[in-house]
């Protein structure tokens, strides 16, 4: 695709390093604890773990959703602990973030959901149409641009939330469930879509239940088990 | 045609209308309060030239017609004297009945009453001094002459103008704080509505300048357009009122002629009332947005 130019940047350092974090909600009890790992550039993980183990958790840490408790957390290089929110708002512009329950804007069509991180990175209109364009074609949505996610399908919402996510050719995609409701054949293609991403440079961190799917790609996962976090080497 | 993008449907939304009727209703409620101080203002200005540097020399009318005749010959004799005199001129009967008619009614009435000389002076300047050497002089000589120099009305009068001009000033700034308020309230009842769209925006790396852009636009619109239908509603009032003010006698009130800046204020309020909802809307909702982690 055209628009998967390669990443540019100086910085060479992990894309992400956590260092004895901690997180809580309120006053319960913390749900990742004393949690140090690193996501090197352009790696590739899977996130796996029960339900309720943490992964969520880690991930709202990761797009900058919450702050840790305690412990350092380094996203690009920078420290997180208190950055200001247009700081928080730059990194987050090198973030891909697919949810789980997609969270498209229900009055915007697909065009204009896939668009909304090139048009608020102030990218130009004729580059934003290009883009776009191709990448709903890419994931086999070109007829659907004008829908609105309500007459959508489950998997083509999926499909228009993955595009919003790579648009903009982030620097590290977080992903929940990505290939949950998609066909086999949507979500080999979607892979082959990340893994894509991965060779051009972004780190990529899927979190799944689907154990068919992590064994068989050659990546290694982090394994969340009761708030502590496990670096497994890949199944293959 | 020119469309102004928008990642929330903020222009169909419930304070969206809310915030346009109430800014009509005050642009409204302004104009009227801007038109009244204005007119005000021309009435005073229009009674002060009248009368600075005039005199009101009244002679009642005494025991006898020769008695009044003297007086009147005297006074007249002691103003035309003067240097500080322009001119000093008596009221002619028929334009007495016309000034008195609209309180007492027919000339067969007025006929019948004992009316004074009324004596019209004109200062060379309006000179507070020279008035009151005048007054002196005439009372002298005619005692039962009363001198009027407007100076006691006037200065109620000015007393009576600057106070509604307090009033007015009053009145704008009591219809740009509720405007404000207004403005507060319904763009924090739009950011609850959007909170789930605004965290997308945020987390697909969206400032808060950019979320707060989006509001202050919509207010922006609304503050215009909502001024101008309050403008709507003023023109038949307005016109309402002019004519059922010219229906008022002549010698009540005298004719006023509003002026050219009177109008330019009006056109005015709907763009200031755009501009005061943008800049709230703006600062309203980087406020809230700061206030989250």
């Amino acid at each position: 695709m055209a628009l998967l130019r390669k990443n540019k940047g100086n910085y060479a350092g992990p894309t992400a390093k956590l260092e004895d974090v901690g997180l809580q909600y309120e006053d319960g009890p913390e749900v990742l604890k004393d949690v140090s790992l690193e996501i090197p550039q352009k790696s590739f993980h899977f996130l796996t773990g029960p339900s309720g183990a943490g992964k969520t958790s880690l991930m709202s840490l990761l797009y900058l959703a919450r702050r840790p408790n305690r412990g350092q957390l380094n996203l690009f290089g920078e420290d997180v602990s208190n950055i200001n929110r247009n700081k928080a708002a730059d990194l987050r512009r090198r973030l891909g973030v697919i949810f789980q329950d997609f969270r498209l804007l229900d009055h915007l069509s697909a065009f204009d959901n896939v668009a909304l991180p090139l048009r608020i990175s102030g990218t130009s209109d004729s580059v934003v149409s290009e883009n776009v364009s191709e990448l709903l074609k890419w994931v086999g949505l070109e007829d659907y641009m004008d829908a609105k996610p309500s007459t959508l399908s489950g998997g083509q919402q999926q499909r228009i939330a993955i595009a919003r996510a790579v648009v903009n050719r982030p620097n590290l995609i977080l992903a929940d469930e990505p290939t949950g409701n998609v066909d086999d054949a949507i979500a080999m293609r979607l892979m082959q879509l990340f893994i894509e991403l991965h060779k051009l440079g972004s780190s990529v961190i899927i979190a799944t239940h689907n154990e068919a799917l992590v064994e068989r790609f050659p990546f290694p996962r982090l394994h969340i088990d009761r708030g502590n976090v496990i670096l497994m080497p890949a199944s293959l | 045609m020119f469309k102004i993008r928008a990642d929330f449907p903020l222009r169909g939304d419930t304070s969206s209308r809310f915030v346009f009727g109430l800014v009509a209703i005050l642009v409204f409620m302004a104009a009227l309060s801007v038109t009244a101080q204005s007119y005000l203002n021309s009435l005073m200005d229009t009674w002060n030239r009248s009368v600075t540097g005039t005199l009101s020399i009244q002679i009642p009318a005494g025991s006898g017609t020769g008695d009044l005749d003297e007086a009147r010959s005297l006074v007249l004799e002691l103003l035309h004297e003067r240097e500080d005199v322009q001119s000093a001129s008596i009221i002619p009967a028929d334009e007495m009945n016309a000034l008195l008619r609209p309180w007492l009614g027919s000339d067969d009435v007025i006929a019948d009453l004992p009316l004074p000389v009324l004596i019209d002076v004109e200062l060379v300047s309006a000179n507070d001094a020279a008035a009151e050497e005048i007054s002196e002089v005439i009372r002298s000589r005619v005692p039962t002459a009363i001198i009027e120099d407007h100076r006691v009305w006037l200065n109620r009068i000015v007393g009576l103008a600057e106070g509604m001009n307090m009033v007015a000033l009053a009145a704008v700034i009591l219809v740009l704080g509720a405007l404000g308020l207004i403005v507060v309230f319904a763009t924090r009842s739009s950011l609850t509505e959007y909170t789930q769209a605004i965290d997308v925006l945020h987390i697909v790396g969206a400032r808060d300048s950019y979320v707060a852009g989006q509001f202050s636009r919509r207010s922006l619109v609304q503050g215009v357009l909502g001024g101008f239908a309050g403008l709507v509603l003023y023109v038949p009032a307005a016109t309402l009122i002019a004519l059922l003010a010219s229906r008022i006698e002549e010698g009540m009130l005298p004719k006023v002629v509003l002026p050219l800046q009177l109008w330019g204020i009006l056109l005015a309020l709907p763009f200031i009332m755009g501009l005061l909802s943008m800049i709230t809307a703006n600062i309203t909702v980087r406020h809230i947005l700061s206030q989250k982690n």
